[in-house]
């Protein structure tokens, strides 16, 4: 069903076309992410929620269908109410009768509003003079402190997470193993994280704690995807490592668990399209960015990281040769 | 083929156990799906305590739970989180600006003297109420109260003051004795008892008059007082309030989403894989019947994060299935009767699935030492997800395969989704003789 050609496929002998291919996917997330730190006042590669800078969210659900141009109405109205610098967006939801027929949520982000500010009633009191009916659905707010412990935290994580996969593998495998399975992790990482660049400077995307959870989850889903490849290396070097080339190797386990590889990818890509879909719209972002990790997972575990491997070998290979002559 | 029945009735009682918690127990849900508000609050130093000690914190911790109580919501939690915060949890809240109420409140406790006349006696207002000066002591000053017994048996409410406190409290009864100082608690007067003699040392005792106190009436009057007395002001650095609205809509979204993305598992592991996607079918529904009675069990709060990480479980569980069941089509493929393809499949699967699954764990397991609470739900779910699945996907899709398929040849291939002539086609498995002899193989 899988077979994308005839006679299987063939990992080594276009590995520049591989190469290409992943630098194609790469390069425009690489470029937003380095126009966006020159660009962002906090010059992160992404765009940044309160989570990172601190501030306050308050979102309210409104029945009436709100348009994206007129929040520049409320903006001036809480301007001239002395609330500076709002940032305000409008999401546009299914109504149903468990959400009170809510049409759209109106999302007002400010900074970090202290304890007896008197900032959330005015906003709450515009909005609703605004809009009859406004719900005030939720509130989130994170200080300055805060946000700045949760940034060092999570450079923390990602790299104890990076550094435990490299001495897991090394382990249970060898170093070439590790070394190429990190490749292929930072491959997947900068892909979304490049994604989710170009959707901050387009279209205001912001990325939150959670968003780390989903980068984290990708690198354990994409060196998990990996490691079955490689297990199936190690394997076939057990039985074949006499009779078979390296690279011939390779070509050969990446064909007998490219069907694998594709349908886990499949199982879960649609337990997470139906979450994308049809879940709720406060993990939408989380799931897009798990889903982009899926999908760029199973082509680098595929293709890429098979290819650094094969060439580390023939690298390791030239220089033994060289030695001997 | 003996132990695969005591194994299969094993199962049985395991999953007729799971199906019973799951249906006796209630499930925790956080307070992303139920509305509620998450507070998280950092206890700040002052000049006459200038360390958070654990002892501070257990106190501040009384005085918030307190104040919290007041509101009079059911099943509010207040934790200790690190060294010098506070996580308040307040479920089920209909109103958000109630909660919001509370958080811009500083409860305030205040001892305030007497307003006198000339003569010494204290002023009334026209409804003859009794008028207060302003207050000279606060909660600040407050180290503690406790319920106390006096000489004949009563029960009296002792105060305890800090050293700033105790120097104020000695000043101020010594130029009120016999007459009354009152206590206000957030603007009300919750009692007003006579001072008898001068108070030095920083240590009063209310008595309840003649009549005594009740021991409910003594219990209150400490819980306000200790409430009122925050041993060091505390400053919200997060909060997060969802409505009773969004809630109810995330739990029906999730619901709908999860059993959707469960069928369309299910649905796909039927076509790629016929009879043994229907046996990995009924071990994913055990799946979620062990996980969901963990769940209930250990308990785990479920939030909107943790249902995704199960959704995701869900699709990973399926993982090891596939795995192993193309290994065993190979084996099959390479002319394999069915008993050893099934083992060997499960066999030489179980290093790839072994070391996939551990990595995942590994993340979780960062995630979770980590992660803001959010995300722990989320580490928690998947982490438990993965190793139940190491179990329904290896032991009890194994243990199904075999009493299903037996031993012998293979009559039907496309049980397997596989045609006849495929068989023998495989590429060549070999073995070495040590496996040979674990999988039972006769050359």
């Amino acid at each position: 069903m899988f077979k994308l050609f005839k006679d299987g496929l063939h990992v080594v002998k276009y590995r520049t076309l591989w190469l290409c291919l992943s630098a194609l996917l790469l390069t425009p997330g690489i470029v937003a992410m380095i126009y966006s730190m020159i660009n962002y006042p906090t010059h992160s590669p992404v765009k940044v929620g309160i989570d990172y800078t601190g501030g306050t969210i308050m979102q309210y659900g409104v029945q009436d269908d709100v348009k994206s141009s007129q929040v520049g109405k409320i903006r001036s109205e809480l301007e001239a109410d002395g609330v500076t610098g709002t940032y305000i967006q409008v999401l546009n939801v299914n109504p149903t009768t468990e959400n009170n027929n809510i049409k759209s949520i109106i999302s007002v982000r400010t900074k970090f509003i202290d304890e007896g500010s008197k900032d959330a009633e005015t906003i709450t009191n515009v909005v609703s003079k605004e809009y009859k009916n406004a719900e005030l659905i939720q509130v989130s707010s994170v200080g300055p402190t805060l946000s700045s412990e949760l940034f060092k935290k999570s450079f923390i994580a990602l790299f104890i997470a990076i550094l435990g996969i490299i001495i897991y593998v090394t382990i249970r495998f060898e170093l070439k193993y590790a070394v190429t399975a990190i490749g292929g992790l930072l491959h997947d990482v900068l892909f979304v994280m490049g994604i989710f660049s170009i959707l901050g400077l387009f279209y205001n995307v912001e990325v939150d704690g959670l968003f780390l959870t989903a980068m984290l989850t990708v690198i354990g889903y994409s060196v998990n995807d990996t490691i079955v490849t490689f297990d199936r290396i190690r394997e076939n070097l057990r039985y074949y490592g006499k009779k078979m080339t390296f690279s011939e190797i390779v070509d050969q386990s990446v064909n007998q668990t490219i069907t694998r590889s594709i349908n886990t990818s499949l199982t879960t890509f649609l337990t997470l399209a139906a979450l994308y879909f049809f879940g709720g719209v406060t993990t939408k972002d989380f799931v897009l960015a798990m889903m982009l990790g899926v999908i760029i997972g199973t082509y680098s575990s595929i293709f890429f990281c098979t290819m650094l491997v094969d060439l580390w070998e023939e690298k390791k290979q030239k220089k033994i040769e060289q030695q001997a002559a | 083929m003996k132990n695969k029945i005591i194994v299969f009735w094993l199962i049985v009682i395991i999953v007729a156990v799971c199906a019973f918690v799951g249906y006796k127990k209630p499930t925790k849900l956080g307070l992303d799906l139920v509305g509620g508000s998450r507070i998280m609050l950092e206890a700040k130093t002052t000049d006459t305590i200038q360390k958070i000690t654990p002892e501070v914190m257990s106190r501040l911790q009384v005085a918030i739970e307190n104040r919290v109580n007041k509101l009079g919501v059911s099943e509010t939690t207040v934790t200790t989180v690190g060294d010098k915060r506070l996580l308040v949890e307040i479920p089920n809240v209909t109103d958000l600006k109630e909660a919001e109420a509370f958080l811009g409140k500083t409860a305030l406790l205040e001892f305030k003297p007497p307003v006198l006349d000339k003569n010494g006696v204290q002023k009334r207002d026209e409804m003859g109420q009794p008028l207060w000066e302003p207050a000279e002591i606060t909660g600040e000053d407050l180290n503690s109260a406790q319920i106390g017994t006096d000489q004949t048996g009563q029960w009296t409410v002792s105060l305890e003051f800090n050293g700033k406190g105790a120097t104020k409290f000695a000043e101020l009864t010594q130029k009120l004795v016999g007459k009354p100082m009152a206590i206000f608690f957030d603007g009300e007067e919750i009692s007003a008892p006579n001072i008898r003699e001068p108070i030095f040392g920083g240590r009063a005792e209310i008595s309840g008059g003649a009549s005594g106190f009740k021991y409910e009436e003594a219990e209150k009057m400490v819980n306000l007082l200790n409430a009122g007395a925050l041993p060091v002001p505390s400053d919200i650095i997060e909060e997060n309030t969802v409505g009773p609205t969004l809630g109810a809509d995330s739990i029906e979204k999730s619901k709908f989403a999860g059993l959707l993305g469960v069928g369309l598992v299910m649905v796909f592991m039927i076509l790629m894989y016929r009879l043994p996607g229907v046996i990995a079918d009924i071990s994913l529904v055990i799946y979620a019947l062990i996980l969901f009675a963990l769940f209930k069990i250990i308990p785990v709060t479920l939030t909107l994060a943790g249902i995704a990480g199960f959704i995701l479980s869900v699709g990973m569980a399926v993982d090891a299935n596939v795995l192993i069941f193309e290994r065993t089509k190979e084996e099959l493929r390479a002319g394999r009767n069915l008993f050893t393809a099934i083992s060997s499949g499960f066999d030489r699967a179980f290093t790839s699935i072994f070391d996939s699954n551990m990595t995942t764990i590994l993340t979780c397991v960062i995630l979770y030492f980590l992660g803001t609470s959010v995300v722990k739900g989320f580490a928690l779910t998947l982490a438990l997800g993965v190793m139940v699945s190491m179990f329904t996907a290896i032991t009890v899709t194994r243990n199904f395969m075999h009493l299903v398929f037996g031993t012998g040849d293979l009559k039907y291939p496309v049980l397997f989704g596989l045609s006849k002539d495929e068989i023998g086609k495989g590429f060549d498995v070999q073995e070495t003789k040590r496996e040979k002899a674990r999988f039972g193989i006769l050359d």
